[in-house]
């Protein structure tokens, strides 16, 4: 669904590019999950795909088409983005807020339709925020915030989601619903595309897994292929183990003691 | 069925707050008189105040809060500030400076003062453009809302130094003027101010859903399928522009686009396409009451309207601050 | 932000106009000036040198035959022709006391208004004599004049210029004694509308000049009004200067006032009848040429 093909992105003025070459895609039914240190380029990944930062080599594909060919609002009809951190301004009802992921489907003149309605009360139902509808976005917490905006990207009405770092700010509880939310919408056939920094939950719950060390792909694949202490550990500089949670099976990362120096 | 009589009860609140304005005055004026003047009838000087001195004013007056309140709307949804306001962006500052320019060269043309105060508020706009791209925030409203500021700063800067050595009935004008007034309207100057506020007012509300994705924040935005830095760029300048022409027709009058747009969220109205019309509407009755104040307080004296605005906005200003918190 | 530069300047145009007069007073035991300071008499060396900081001082220095003595004037000063030959100091009003010092006068003459007193102050502590005279209003020029003329030992002269002031002002009043007084709007400025009030100089001369102010009522010498209280005071004729008579008929809004529509807008000579000056009998005679056509040759 999303794929990114020999991607180069540099800031400008930058020594080296903050994204380096990296390929690998995004299918739809599956959670992929982009994971690696500060600064090894996966919010810059992101920014890619939003057109806020220009691409210097390679190209990123929505659904084969690539994305300068697609015109913006039917990029945002295909692939909807839930980016780190939202604060808004005037508050509004939760609805209202979902309502506005309908945006890119709108004309100038015309008003919200019935379709419009439904992908709103759909969008609200998946995401789980139906007792949230009329409350006030300000009056949220952080967790039920982080739904609410779920819920407006589904609004959107595409066949892919891409959340930067999404649980940032959440606990245990909304991390672990969060996750679930997620890989429902992959069972559901959607493409899930998630960066983040929660590399155990990642591994429970992603199908493919991609981990960047400056600007780099250093691996990818399967969460039992890529976690292993060989492969994490030069990336991450840090001291770690591997192990299997009881739960699951799924693989598991313990940061061990520092070195001594 | 709320919304509807919201509605309906604020252009009765205007059409009243109108009626008003166009009766009282310095002259006290007989209603009946006042209606036969505004037809054209009766004694010579009470339909020359009606038609040639009152109604101007009243329209303009109309037409510079309408034009106010639409812009400080735009401005707050696009840059994500409650607190942005076209006068914040270099616009008052710019057109200060263009008005004290004429009347220190001696521009004494009635036509030609409204023109120079414009050129200096598009100038500033576009200076602040410029200064907060050079500055590296292409689409940041913090770098644009610095830049209106320095811009502001640098023009009061150019303002006093051009005040400093002027012999004192220019610095009467050039004061009268940064006060704000609508006593001069006359016909023409309404003729071109609806104009020019009706293209722009088109404008902005064909961008209204822009603004309220843009209010979301600039990932967010870019998410839902907008040209982040394009529109915010288009609206910043529509906005900017549309309170330069008010300037330039009547001077400072300052707070209408700070609080107005406040007023109408407070009454509920968010989405900015009924938000526009709302601080339209509220914006245009605001200016209305205080030039009506402003005659009628210390007659036969004129107020200044900046003062009036500001006076009159204030309460209602830090009530909606109550609200809030 | 412009907020407080109004207030400033504001602030600064309302100390400079409108502070109680010290009356001075001529002859008779201490002679003073309008800050109240004593002016000396005979006793003293005749200034030889004299910076003048008002035009109406300079003028009268002009006529008194003090002129040669005169080294230094504000740039306002343009009458006669020779004062333009005499260096320009710079304002008048806030005088630049290092240009004034330049010219190494022994005597400045310059304005009695609270802004002026600290320049008086360090011109005294450099030794230079000052006296600080108003000339606001007629009767403030025969005062003017005698003192000027004592102080620069022509006071006969002076006496004499005074008198033929008077007279010519005299002349005026006599001739339109016995017409009708128009009713006359003075039009000063009109963003705001500003006119000349009771107590003030042109109040005075148009009385002088047989005519009559339709804002006399008002307390201060420049209120401020708008054009509909003009509409309901209703003047016969309206006053104003070159560039404001044209602003007015410009104007749509001033057309509302019945004498603009009837074409009765005339236009004074602002240099001439702006201030108390030694021509101000032909000041007068100006105006009543203009609301007494035919009253005076």
């Amino acid at each position: 669904m999303i794929r990114f093909e020999h991607l180069v992105v540099r800031y400008a003025r930058a020594p080296r590019p903050a994204v380096d070459d990296v390929s690998f895609a995004a299918p739809r039914g599956r959670v992929t999950a982009v994971v690696g240190p500060n600064g090894s380029g996966k919010s810059t990944l992101v920014r890619a795909l939003l057109r806020m930062q220009p691409i210097e080599r390679g190209r990123i594909l929505v659904d084969d088409a690539p994305l300068d060919a697609l015109d913006r609002r039917a990029f945002a009809r295909r692939v909807s983005v839930v980016p780190q951190r939202e604060a808004l301004v005037f508050a509004m009802p939760a609805r209202e807020y979902v309502a506005l992921g309908r945006y890119p489907h709108e004309g100038a003149w015309r008003g919200a339709g019935a379709e419009d309605d439904d992908a709103v009360s759909r969008a609200i139902e998946r995401a789980g925020v139906a007792a949230l509808a009329d409350r006030s976005t300000d009056e949220l917490s952080g967790g039920e915030w982080q739904r609410v905006r779920i819920a407006r990207a589904l609004a959107q009405g595409g066949g892919a989601i891409v959340l930067d770092e999404p649980t940032t700010f959440l606990d245990i509880a909304h991390e672990m619903a969060m996750f679930e939310l997620f890989a429902g919408l992959a069972r559901a056939g959607m493409a899930v595309l998630l960066v983040s920094h929660q590399l155990n939950l990642v591994a429970r719950f992603a199908d493919e897994i991609v981990l960047l060390h400056r600007g780099r792909v250093a691996a990818a694949g399967a969460p039992s292929d890529v976690m292993r202490a060989a492969i994490l550990e030069p990336v991450y500089d840090w001291p770690l183990v591997i192990t299997r949670d009881p739960a699951v099976g799924a693989p598991a990362l313990l940061p061990l003691r520092g070195r001594t120096r | 069925m709320r919304r509807t009589a919201f509605w309906i009860g604020g252009l009765v609140v205007l059409a009243a707050l109108i009626v008003a304005a166009v009766a009282w005055g310095t002259v006290p004026l007989a209603p009946r008189d006042v209606a036969l003047a505004v037809l054209g009838r009766g004694d010579a000087d009470t339909v020359a105040i009606v038609r040639a001195l009152r109604l101007p004013r009243v329209m303009l007056a109309l037409l510079v809060g309408a034009g106010l309140g639409m812009s400080g709307a735009a401005l707050q949804g696009s840059l994500r500030n409650a607190l942005a306001e076209p006068y914040l962006l270099g616009v008052s500052g710019g057109a200060a400076v263009g008005a004290v320019v004429a009347v220190a060269a001696g521009v004494t043309a009635t036509g030609l003062l409204p023109l120079f105060a414009f050129a200096g508020a598009a100038l500033a706009v576009g200076a602040a453009l410029l200064v907060g791209r050079a500055a590296g925030g292409r689409a940041d409203p913090r770098v644009l809302l610095m830049a209106g500021v320095i811009i502001g700063a640098f023009a009061n800067a150019a303002i006093m130094v051009a005040l400093a050595g002027a012999p004192p009935n220019t610095v009467r004008g050039a004061l009268w003027w940064m006060m704000g007034s609508v006593s001069g309207a006359d016909w023409s100057q309404v003729a071109w101010l609806a104009g020019y506020t009706a293209v722009a007012a088109a404008a902005l509300i064909w961008f209204a859903r822009d603004i309220d994705i843009l209010a979301l924040g600039e990932e967010p935005a870019a998410g839902l399928g907008i040209d982040v830095e394009r529109a915010g760029r288009r609206i910043y300048l529509v906005s900017s522009l549309l309170a330069a022409a008010t300037v330039a027709a009547a001077g400072l009058v300052g707070f209408v686009g700070l609080v107005v747009p406040h007023l109408v969220r407070g009454a509920g109205v968010r989405r900015h396409r009924p938000l526009l019309a709302g601080a339209a509407l509220a914006g245009g009755a605001l200016v209305v009451l205080a030039d009506l104040l402003a005659r009628v307080a210390h007659p036969p004296a004129e107020l200044p309207l900046g003062a009036v605005t500001a006076i009159v906005g204030v309460p209602f200003f830090l009530v909606q601050l109550r609200r809030l918190s | 932000m412009l907020s407080r530069i109004a207030t400033f300047v504001l602030l600064s145009l309302a100390l400079g106009c409108g502070e109680p007069r010290a009356a001075a007073t001529v002859g008779g035991g201490g002679v003073r000036d309008d800050f109240g300071a004593p002016v000396a008499g005979g006793t003293t060396r005749t200034p030889a040198r004299i910076v003048s900081l008002i035009p109406g001082a300079t003028e009268l220095l002009f006529a008194i035959g003090a002129g040669p003595r005169v080294v230094g004037r504000t740039e306002w000063d343009v009458w006669p022709d020779s004062a333009r030959l005499v260096p320009d100091v710079g304002p008048g009003l806030r005088p630049n006391v290092e240009a004034v010092l330049a010219r190494h006068p022994d005597l400045v003459v310059l304005y009695a208004s609270d802004d002026d007193r600290p320049a008086a102050a360090r011109l005294r502590a450099a030794g230079v004599r000052v006296i600080a005279l108003r000339i606001d209003r007629i009767e403030d020029f025969r005062r003017a004049a005698l003192l000027l003329g004592a102080a620069t030992g022509e006071l006969a002269r002076a006496r004499l210029t005074a008198d033929t002031v008077a007279r010519a002002l005299a002349r005026v009043r006599a001739a339109t004694a016995g017409l009708p007084r128009p009713r006359v709007f003075w039009h000063v400025w009109d963003a705001p509308v500003i006119t000349i009030g009771r107590g003030s100089f042109l109040d005075e001369l148009l009385d002088v000049a047989g005519g009559r102010n339709v804002y006399a009522d008002a307390a201060s010498p420049s209120p401020t009004t708008s054009i509909e209280d003009i509409i309901r005071r209703d003047p016969d004729v309206i006053l104003a200067g070159p560039v404001g008579a044209a602003r007015i008929r410009a104007s749509a809004a001033w057309r509302a006032v019945g004498a603009v529509r009837r074409g009765r807008v005339l236009v004074v000579d602002t240099n001439l009848v702006g201030r108390p000056s030694v021509r101000m009998g032909e000041a007068a005679a100006s105006i009543a040429r203009l609301i007494h056509p035919g009253a005076l040759p």
